[in-house]
């Protein structure tokens, strides 16, 4: 089934009884050649790159749930590539190439929009800091621009310019960058994958796994056993519960990290805005809500809902920044489980299970990453060697000592 | 030679004073303050007379008074001695205890309610999370009010004190002022 | 939040900062042959379980003590709360 602006029109005509299910939904064969554990925006671009780029068969993806119930759908959509360290930033920058082809790819409307992101400043050294990290962009290829006051408040005129102790001195900003539907990222994925050949197996828990001699057989899972030659796991949130089945200690905390999204209002937020001092960042959906977040809540936590402390340091960001914002009510907040890793930077590797391979400890920013984590994640499936963006990620550079800190905040999962 | 003048947390000439309704609230200029913390070994004293409060407690006795302010630490206040060397006087009546000067890192307000306790408990329930159940005379406690850290000490039902950092003076009055002022307008 | 302060009470855990999983006061010995490997765990490593996890928390805004925290991470029920003080000073008399 192709999507176009014509089936829309024919459909229309129909009285839109020609629509299909966008997936199968099989039930789980006895054995595959490559099982994905997680049937989130990662766990599908795998399945997804996997059998399309890398040509390879026999995958099917396993999910406890239904496909994007987790953090897919719980994140403030934003898709950006604005990273200074050399680990990160040709990674995510493959990552924007692929979210600027997506659509085309799989047929589906993702709602990709480069409407641009724009990371506040306050003083002389943050404008120094911005300037050498919007230059490490343009390196990577990614474009950036350093705006001074004037022209960021002829773009945007709500904020507060003089608040006393952070006034807006300027911003960096990515006009590439900017927001996704998230769902539909799922969903664009799930199909494109199942019209490949991919089993999307939902209402799969993986209960264990079956090792034998340091290689990985199979997984136990609520439907029963399914072997495998090479499974991935792709549950960031929970990789240590699902890793420690396989007897793994990870660099991971689990912490809950909190979203908010206001009633629909007229367009007036043009692209994404963060203001990473007063621990605050909004855009407004198509819809017209404002969504904005800030901070982790700060402990472990695996309850998807978080704390009223952090609710009140999120809306005085907030009122801080853009005073109108205390006009607007809130709708909905929710919490999402993030792997907090001991670098603030992911993990794509083999494990020392030969047969094994883990994606995981996406942060708070694992949603933009979702096309190049995929990607990386099939190519090191499919070829057993990590892909040249995300050579960074072997979970030994902690062992090595060549973390990729971003914040520069060491071993403490909880400030990055 | 410079003609130098103190001047108080607050950068006046003299501590500031304000009433909000029934309540006022005055920078306390003259208050000294040395912390004092026993070492492992030492015997706990009873300096001025003082029986040291346990945790969460507060006690006074002749123009001196004494707050619990963690396992074996307590904060010994001296009314209007701020200009003397309160800390030296202390360490003669702790031998052994590590006493350290404080006066000049603290601001100290004394906020007093003339309706009596309900302004004093109105307020507290504004600023800081303590539960008022158990914060009667006698109680003093570390709490953030503002996100400072401030220590509230219940001097009787209709006195309290609050004491902050002396770099964010004008912050803590800013948030006393604030509460108070809305509770006169209710 | 409130956090059971075995000396203060019922505290509102905003009062607090976290460290993390109470694990950390196992500090590797730095002479032993394996202080490396060991060091390298300890530093990078966590248990991270869904349910009761043992975490140490510093009341910051209070009476400046490390607390070592029980609680769990699915309901963030807080179970109990003792000074970290004890219960590293138990385990130095234990490995005597």
């Amino acid at each position: 089934m192709k999507f176009s602006g014509f089936r829309v029109f024919a459909e229309a005509l129909k009285g839109h009884t020609g629509w299909r299910p966008l997936w199968r939904n099989p039930d789980p064969k006895p054995s595959y050649d490559y099982l994905i554990v997680g049937g989130g925006g990662h766990g599908l671009a795998t399945a997804y790159y996997l059998a399309k780029t890398f040509g390879r068969s026999r995958i099917a993806v396993l999910e406890k749930g239904w496909l994007g119930s987790g953090n897919v759908g719980r994140n403030t959509t934003i898709i950006r590539s604005n990273y200074l360290l050399a680990g990160n930033e040709p990674f995510y920058e493959f990552s924007m190439k692929l979210w600027e082809g997506l659509e085309q790819e799989l047929n589906f409307n993702a709602m990709v929009s480069q409407r641009g992101i724009i990371n506040l400043f306050h003083t002389d050294a943050q404008r120094d800091a911005f300037r050498r990290r919007g230059n490490a962009m343009m390196l990577a290829g990614a474009g950036a621009r350093l705006l001074g006051r004037e022209e960021l408040r002829a773009m945007v005129p709500f904020l507060n310019y003089d608040n006393a102790r952070f006034p807006i001195k300027g911003g960096l900003m990515q006009a590439r960058a900017g927001t996704a539907r998230h769902d539909g990222v799922a969903w664009g994925y799930a199909r494109g994958a199942d019209s490949h050949g991919v089993d999307l197996i939902q209402n799969c828990e993986v209960t264990g796994f079956r090792l034998d001699r340091g290689k990985v057989r199979g997984v136990e899972t609520s439907r029963g056993y399914i072997a495998a030659d090479k499974v991935g796991v792709a549950v960031a949130g929970s990789s240590s519960r699902v890793m420690a089945m396989a007897g793994m200690r990870l660099p991971i905390e689990s912490h809950v990290l909190q979203a908010f999204v206001t009633e629909g209002l007229k367009p007036t937020i043009p692209g994404v805005i963060t203001f990473g001092a007063g621990h605050f960042y909004i855009s407004q959906s198509d819809k017209g809500g404002l969504v904005f977040g800030g901070d982790i809540d700060g402990y472990n936590s695996y309850a998807q809902r978080g704390n009223l402390p952090v609710v009140e340091d999120v809306v005085e960001g907030g009122m801080a920044l853009m005073p109108m914002i205390g006009r607007a009510r809130l709708l909905r907040m929710w919490g999402g489980v993030v792997d907090m890793s001991m670098d603030g930077s992911p993990i794509i590797d083999r494990t020392q299970i030969e047969g094994l391979y883990l994606n995981g400890g996406w942060c708070y920013g694992g949603f933009k990453a979702t096309p190049a984590s995929g990607y990386a994640f099939a190519h090191l499936l499919a070829t057993g060697a990590s892909h040249e963006t995300a050579r960074a990620y072997r979970i030994e550079r902690f062992a090595r000592g060549h973390v990729v800190d971003e914040r520069g905040a060491g071993a403490q999962p909880n400030l990055h | 030679m410079s003609d130098l003048r103190p001047i108080t947390a607050l950068g006046a000439a003299l501590p500031r004073l304000a009433s909000f309704g029934a309540l006022e609230i005055r920078e306390n200029g003259g208050l000294a303050l040395a912390s004092m913390a026993l070492r492992r070994g030492t015997v706990e004293p009873t300096p001025f007379g003082l029986a040291l409060p346990g945790p969460g407690r507060w006690i006074a006795g002749q123009g001196v008074a004494a707050l619990w302010t963690g396992l074996d630490q307590w904060m010994i206040e001296a009314e209007g001695r701020a200009e003397l060397d309160f800390a030296a006087e202390l360490k003669q009546l702790a031998p052994g205890c590590s006493v350290t000067e404080q006066t000049d890192g603290w601001v100290a307000f004394e906020i007093v309610s003339r309706a009596g306790t309900g302004p004093i408990d109105a307020l507290l329930s504004k600023l800081v999370n303590v539960d008022l159940a158990d914060f009667g005379p006698g109680c003093a406690t570390r709490t953030g009010l503002e996100h400072m850290s401030c220590f509230v000490i219940r001097r009787s039902e209709a006195h309290i004190a609050v004491l902050g950092a002396r770099s964010s003076a004008g912050s803590l009055w800013h948030a006393l002022e604030t509460a108070a002022k809305r509770l006169e307008e209710r | 939040m409130l956090i059971t302060h075995p000396l203060l009470g019922l505290r509102d855990a905003q009062e607090f900062t976290y460290l993390g999983d109470a694990r950390l006061i196992d500090r590797p010995a730095p002479s032993a042959p394996d202080a490396e490997a060991a060091f390298c765990d300890y530093v990078f490593l966590r248990d991270n379980p869904a349910g009761v996890h043992r975490e140490l928390w510093y009341h910051e805004h209070g009476d400046r003590s490390w607390l070592v925290v029980t609680r769990d991470t699915v309901t963030h029920e807080v179970l109990g709360a003792e000074l970290a003080r004890n219960v590293a000073l138990a385990r130095t008399r234990c490995s005597k």
